[in-house]
This record gives C-alpha cells, structure tokens and sequence, in this order.
C-alpha cells in the first residue's frame, strides 16, 4: 500500500504568515486605543460624579456659585422625549416595514420606497433637528417655540429608517413555508401577518428597535434646534426640557470645573444607558435563536 | 438518459438471455434423448439423465438472479411483466428437462432390439422433430417478442397432439402382437413426454403475449382474440 | 394473471415492502365514514409570468380516494395542486384559468371567497412546518381559532385530530411543549393533524414525506391510507414507489401535460402510454 505525502508548507508561507498576522494585530491595537481611552477617561471622570451626592437625585440649577446640582432632570428628560420617539417611530416603521414584506413585495413603489429610506440613514441628524425647526418651532406649532415633542418627533424622524430597514431585514427572514402554511388554513392576509409573522418576527424586531432607541438616545443635533435646554425637572413635552446630551453640550464648556466633572458624569450615564439598550437587545436575539 | 438504471438494464437482459439458453439447454437434452432412443444407447440415455443437474443448476441461479432483481429495483410495468413471464419460463424449462430424463430413463427398459414397429417409429421420429421445432421457435417467439410466431406455435402443438393420439392407436393396433406389445407401451410413454414438451412451448408462447400486451389469454384452439396492446 | 397451473410456493413469492397499506388496499375496504366530496379540473391553464406550465388539463380526482401525481421535476405537479386551493395566484406574477370544481362549487368563479376555499382543501407541504412560536396544541387549534371556535369544542377537536395522525400518545403529556421540537415526522403529521383539524374536504399532500426518514415515511403512507375514508386526497410524490404504495389511482405529468391517468395497478404494470412506461420504469427522469 503506498502512502501519500503531502508537501509540507514552505517556509516563505509560513513567514507570510506570521507577518500579516502581526500587522493585523498591530491595525487592531490603532483601533482598540481611542476606544479604550474614551472608555478609561469616562469611567475616570465620570464614576466620581455617580458616587458624588445627588448626581442622580437633583436637577441642574444653574448657579454660577455653589453646589451646580446633579442630572436628575436630563437623566428623565432624554427618557421622556425618546420614549414618545419610540412610541412614533416603531409602530410606524414596523409597519412600513410590513408594507415592504407583505403586501408591496417586487412592486415598483416599494423599490422607491426602499430607496428613500435607504437615504434618510445618510442624512445627518442634524437636517431632522433643522427641519422641525423650521416647520414646528419658529410656526409655534402647538402654542410654544422649543418643546420636548418637537424634538421626539426629530428624534423619531432620526429612528425611523433604522426601524424600517431592520425589521424589513427580520420579516423577510421569516421563511416563506410558515406564511404558506397559514394561507393554506385559510386565513385571511393580516390574520398571518398578526398570528404568525409578527410572532415569529418579535424577538428581531425587539432587536432592531432597541438598537433605534440606543442611537436616538445620543443624538444631540436634533434636540438643538427643537428643545433647547431647561434646567427643572418637568413633564411638560409642550416646552423646553432638559435632555442628557444637550447637558453635555451646555456643561463641558463652563468654567467650572464642577460643571465640567458633571458633564463627564452625564456622559457616562448616557453611554451607559446605551450599553444597557445593547446589552437587552443582544440577550433577546440570543434567547430567540436558542427557542 | 439511457445510461439511467444502466446497471438494471444490463442484469435484466443477462437474466433473460440465461433463461433462454435454458432452452438451448433443452433443445441439446431432447437431441441426445432421442437418438438415445433410436440407437438404444444406454449410455447416451445415462448422460441425458445427469445433465438434468444443468437445467436445474440454471434454474436455481436465474431464480436467484431474478429474487436480487425484484428486491433491488422493484421493476415496475414493462420490466415486471418480462421478470413475471421469466420465471414463468424457468419453470416450463425445468419441466422439458424433466421430460427428457423420463425419455431417456424409457431406452434401457424398453429392452434389447425388441421387435419395432415402423410406423410407430416414423411418428416418434416426426413427433421428435416437432418438439424440437416448437422448443425452437419458442425461443426465437420470447428472444424477438413475436406474438405472431407466438401464435403458431399453438398451431404447430395441435400436430403433436394429433401424432400423439395416432400413435396411441396404432400401439393398441398392434397390441395383438405379444412381444412387441411391451416395446409399444413405451412407445406410448416417449410420445406423452414428448406431447408434454409440446404443451409447455405453447405456455411459452402464452408468456410471450403477456410480456407484449400485458394480459394473460389461455390459448384456446379456436383463434386467440385480439387485444389492445399497451406501450412497450 | 397467474396462470392455473402455477403454485405459489416460497420461491416465487415477490417481496413487498411490507406496508399493510398494500394489504389493506387489496382487501375490501370499509365504506367511507363521510360523503365523499371530488375535484373536477377543467381547462386549467397556469402561468408563471410568461411560463406556461399547467397546459389543458383536465383530471377528475374522485371521492375518498388517494390519486398520486408523478412526472419529472418541472412537470407541474406542485403547480396543479397550488391551483387547486388557489395557494398559485399568492405567488408575485402567478395566475391560472379555467375550471376547478369542489363538487358542484366552481372554485375560480366570481366573488368567491379565497380563504372558504383553503378551508375546505386543506394543504400538507413537503416540508414540515409547524408554527415555531406555538405550542403543539396551539399548532393543532392554530386553524380552527382562525374560524372562531369555542375553547371546550376545540380541546375536544384537537384532542381527535392528534389521536387521527397517530401522535396522541407521544405527545399527550407535553401539549404545551413547542411545536417545533419534535423530530421530523412527529412535525409532519404535526402539520397534518393541523390541516385536518378544521374538517377539510379535500387533503392535498405535496410530497409529504420526501424530507422524512424511511420510517416515518411509511408511517404517513399508513396515515393516508387511513384518512382515505374521511377526504379526497391528492398527493404529490416524486417517489414511485409510495405512489405505487399510496395511491388507488396515479396522473402521470409530464411539461405541464397529462399523458395518463389509471388505476395504480395499470400504470404500474401496463401502461397504456409509451411515456409513462418510460418513466416509470427510470429510462429516463
């Protein structure tokens, strides 16, 4: 019986090798640096805030002398204008997003459709925030200039192409074979819309629009032009509030240092909230691919 | 696309080209039986009786051969009627053999130069040649799937028959006669045998028109009735 | 076709595959428990775009009978059986004319109903799928819920349609466990049991069992045998074998056309047609 031998690696390959797996290395290393460093600079400056007193228990005061207060009012003013974001823009996009899948599927206006969309996730947030303006604020729509749902609709402006791309993405994974199957009972479209693709579809939809919330939770732009800034705690949407990045914004340029610490602290609470979003999101696309 | 079930096709054809030498077999058995029997070679008888090992042997591996086939690759329509009418045939040729043996086992018994009666041995002799016609074109009927050649056969078998009951009486003719009485029963026998070969190349022949038309007629001895022949 | 003469001995008995659908088909079969219902085809033309792949055809599928369709992949057999419970118009660019005709009801003609269509002719697809965010006994009620019934009648129902496809007793302890984790057969006459569940007339199967192990294959080929009785079936199978198994009659197709149509027996012994011959006995397909 003969044996095969197979020829070994030569020894250029294998420097080859090693050298672009060094160089790669290397890229990684350029890349991982800033981000570490931001990450280290934020948790250096920011977690003393956290543990300061009343970081997260007293609104900002605005006082040139004495204690500058915490963010309390921020911390729930980004809540409260990216929760009515959220409740515009994920039903809505979720159902473009359906239109898309279900009912538009290879017509010409869905293509069309499909191409806007594609183009309101390049246009800069800040386009959201200067047509509100121009539309809501200086019309003084609903009887005030800057107001916190003028912003969350900016904001939901801003969400809307993420939610409908991704949930486009997750509804066509839904495989065809259960849509039939559905059909073949005799149910009517929207029955299998609502019985079994939307059911099916949740855990990536979930996904999707956590990932929507995160980004529109950090865009400052929009919320220049549409809410400006107020320092109490209020639960007005119908005037001006106080929203984490537009603290940031105010706070890193003040004099004093106390006011800039703060911001540091605000900027940490903002990503953390966003890692908090990603981390949720990440364990329902896990658990649903387990299922 | 013939090269689909290439294999199948090839062991299939193997089957029925080794059931048909079967009948080759046959044709060689009858020869030797028959002159056996004009010569009263003994010996000659003895080998026709041996050599019936062959035509079992044959049987026995066709019908195994045939057994693999079915289990393997399930013929369906057209293929299972040419494996159905092939162990149909096994078996008509194991019976032919069978009548040989019992030709060859009448040459010693029916004793040294007996006293003969010519007449009776024309017929024998023409009987003879009959069946070895019949075995004959029963092969070529079922090798070419000639239903027509298929139907005379049945022709050629009611002339066996009528050889047959002639010499029937002409033995009981020539009864009278005590010496050659005894040859002339035996006489009787070698002519049932050879009228039982006859019978058995018209079974043939019916397998031949199944295997073409898909139905299964006894020949009957008025005309066999047409029937619409399915594809193949 | 066996000549008097012959014994049957041991010897030249033919192996079967041993299904007792087989034996049952050859013994007398009890009479059917509901009326049956029949598909009549007329004049079907179906098109995808610019294919033309159903041309002409006229079948009849007659009540509480299996019929198999058989032909070549490409053949159309998928094809007749989605027009028949207008499951082909759902594709972008599909469409189909002519006749189709649940007993005497013209299933194509105007202001029908598309959805009472598919709840008389339940479908079975090749391959499994039950519903994977509900349970087993949400997959069974799954259709009737969709027809409003009322919770203590659907228990019972989906009670029956298990015990009807055989899995009763394998999954009568976990109801509540999900559908999809259950092996593949055990999902297919899940799927049956879901189709059967809301009464159908019709039961049209395309190729049920060709993703299934051997084993679970003959055990849905037993299930059709039996659902004999209640519905018309229709099956699809691209496997001979189960079409010689299954079916009281056969429909070969071959390029959108029907070349023959006969009882099981005759196309697998005699076919009339030199194609079919052809293809039944694999010279080409």
């Amino acid at each position: 019986m003969s044996t095969t031998t197979l020829p070994q690696v030569s020894a250029r390959r294998r420097r080859t090798d090693k050298l672009m797996r060094a160089l790669l290395a290397v890229a990684t290393g350029i890349a991982l640096v800033p981000l570490i460093l931001i990450i280290y600079y934020l948790l250096h400056k920011g977690l003393s805030e956290w543990t300061s007193g009343g970081f997260f228990t007293t609104d900002p005061n605005g006082n040139f002398f004495g204690n500058p207060g915490g963010v309390r009012s921020a911390i729930f003013g980004t809540l409260e204008i990216v929760g009515l974001a959220s409740a515009i823009a994920i039903p809505l996009g979720i159902g473009v997003a359906l239109f898309l899948t279900e009912y538009g599927k290879d017509t010409w206006y869905a293509s069309v459709i499909r191409y806007f969309v594609d183009v309101m996730t390049g246009v800069p947030s800040i386009m959201f925030g200067l047509f509100i303006y121009i539309v809501l604020v200086i019309s003084h729509a609903g009887g005030s200039g800057f107001a916190g749902w003028k912003g969350a609709i900016a904001i939901s402006l801003l969400m809307l192409p993420i939610v409908i791309r991704s949930s486009e993405v997750v509804l066509l994974l839904v495989p065809s074979s259960l849509r039939e199957a559905a059909l073949a009972l005799g149910a009517p479209r929207w029955q299998v819309i609502r019985r079994v693709v939307l059911p099916t579809a949740t855990p990536g939809l979930v996904t999707g629009s956590l990932l929507a919330v995160a980004r529109g939770m950090g865009e400052t732009a929009p919320l220049l032009f549409t809410v400006s800034i107020a320092f109490a705690l209020t639960g007005n949407l119908n005037a001006q509030m106080n929203t984490l990045p537009f603290q940031i914004f105010n706070d890193i340029t003040s004099p004093r240092t106390e006011v800039v610490n703060r911001a540091w602290g605000a900027a940490l609470t903002l990503v953390a909230l966003v890692l908090i979003l990603n981390l949720v999101a990440r364990a329902i696309a896990r658990r649903s691919r387990l299922a | 696309m013939e090269e689909v079930r290439h294999q199948f096709r090839e062991t299939l054809k193997e089957l029925e080209q080794a059931t048909l030498g079967g009948l080759d077999l046959v044709t060689q058995q009858l020869d030797r039986a028959l002159e056996s029997l004009s010569y009263q070679d003994v010996e000659l008888a003895g080998m026709v009786v041996a050599d019936d090992d062959r035509i079992d042997g044959r049987y026995l591996e066709v019908h195994q051969g045939i057994l693999s086939l079915l289990a393997r690759q399930a013929p369906v329509a057209g293929d299972l009627r040419i494996v159905a009418a092939l162990l149909h045939v096994l078996r008509c040729i194991e019976r032919m053999g069978d009548q040989c043996v019992n030709i060859a086992k009448l040459v010693p018994l029916s004793g040294y130069e007996p006293p003969k009666d010519k007449d009776i041995l024309d017929l024998i002799e023409r009987m003879g040649q009959l069946a070895r016609s019949q075995v004959a074109d029963a092969k070529e009927a079922f090798a070419t799937r000639d239903t027509d050649l298929a139907r005379d056969l049945l022709r050629q078998d009611s002339e066996i028959n009528r050889l047959n009951r002639a010499i029937f009486r002409r033995a009981v003719e020539v009864g009278d006669n005590l010496e050659m009485r005894e040859w002339a029963m035996f006489m009787i026998l070698v002519a049932r045998c050879l009228e039982r070969i006859g019978d058995n190349t018209v079974d043939i022949a019916e397998q031949v028109v199944f295997v073409v038309t898909g139905l299964f007629r006894e020949f009957a001895e008025a005309s066999a009735p047409s029937e619409t022949a399915p594809a193949s | 076709m066996i000549p008097p003469e012959t014994k049957i001995t041991e010897q030249n008995q033919m192996p079967t595959a041993g299904t007792p659908a087989g034996k049952a088909r050859t013994e007398a079969r009890p009479a059917p428990t509901t009326r049956g219902h029949s598909i009549e085809i007329k004049g079907l033309n179906a098109y995808y775009g610019q294919l033309h792949a159903i041309k002409d055809l006229d079948i009849v599928f007659p009540p509480n009978e299996a019929t198999a369709l058989i032909g070549p992949s490409g053949s159309g057999k998928s094809t007749v059986v989605r027009c028949i419970n207008r499951l082909h118009e759902e594709i972008p660019g599909a469409r189909a004319t002519g006749s189709v005709k649940l007993d005497e009801t013209e299933l194509y003609g105007t202001g029908i109903d598309v959805t009472a269509v598919r709840r008389a002719i339940g479908m079975v697809f090749q391959k499994p799928n039950p519903f994977p965010t509900m349970s087993i006994f949400d997959n069974v009620a799954a259709g009737l819920r969709l027809t409003g019934t009322k919770l203590h009648e659907l228990r019972e129902r989906v009670h029956d349609s298990l015990r009807s496809v055989g899995l009763w007793e394998e999954v009568k302890d976990r109801l509540n466990e999900p559908g999809i984790g259950l092996s593949g057969g055990q999902q297919q006459r899940l799927c049956i049991a879901r189709t059967i569940a809301i009464e159908p007339e019709v039961v049209l199967m395309d190729e049920p069992a060709s993703a299934l192990d051997p084993v679970s294959t003959l055990k849905i080929e037993e299930l059709v045998d039996e659902l004999k009785s209640r519905y018309t079936i229709v099956i699809v199978t691209h496997n001979m074998q189960q079409a010689a198994r299954v079916a009281d009659s056969t429909a070969f197709l071959l390029e959108g056309e029907l070349i023959e149509h006969g009882p099981t027996n005759e196309i697998f012994t005699k076919p009339r047609d030199e194609r079919t011959e052809r293809y039944v006995t694999g010279k080409f397909g």
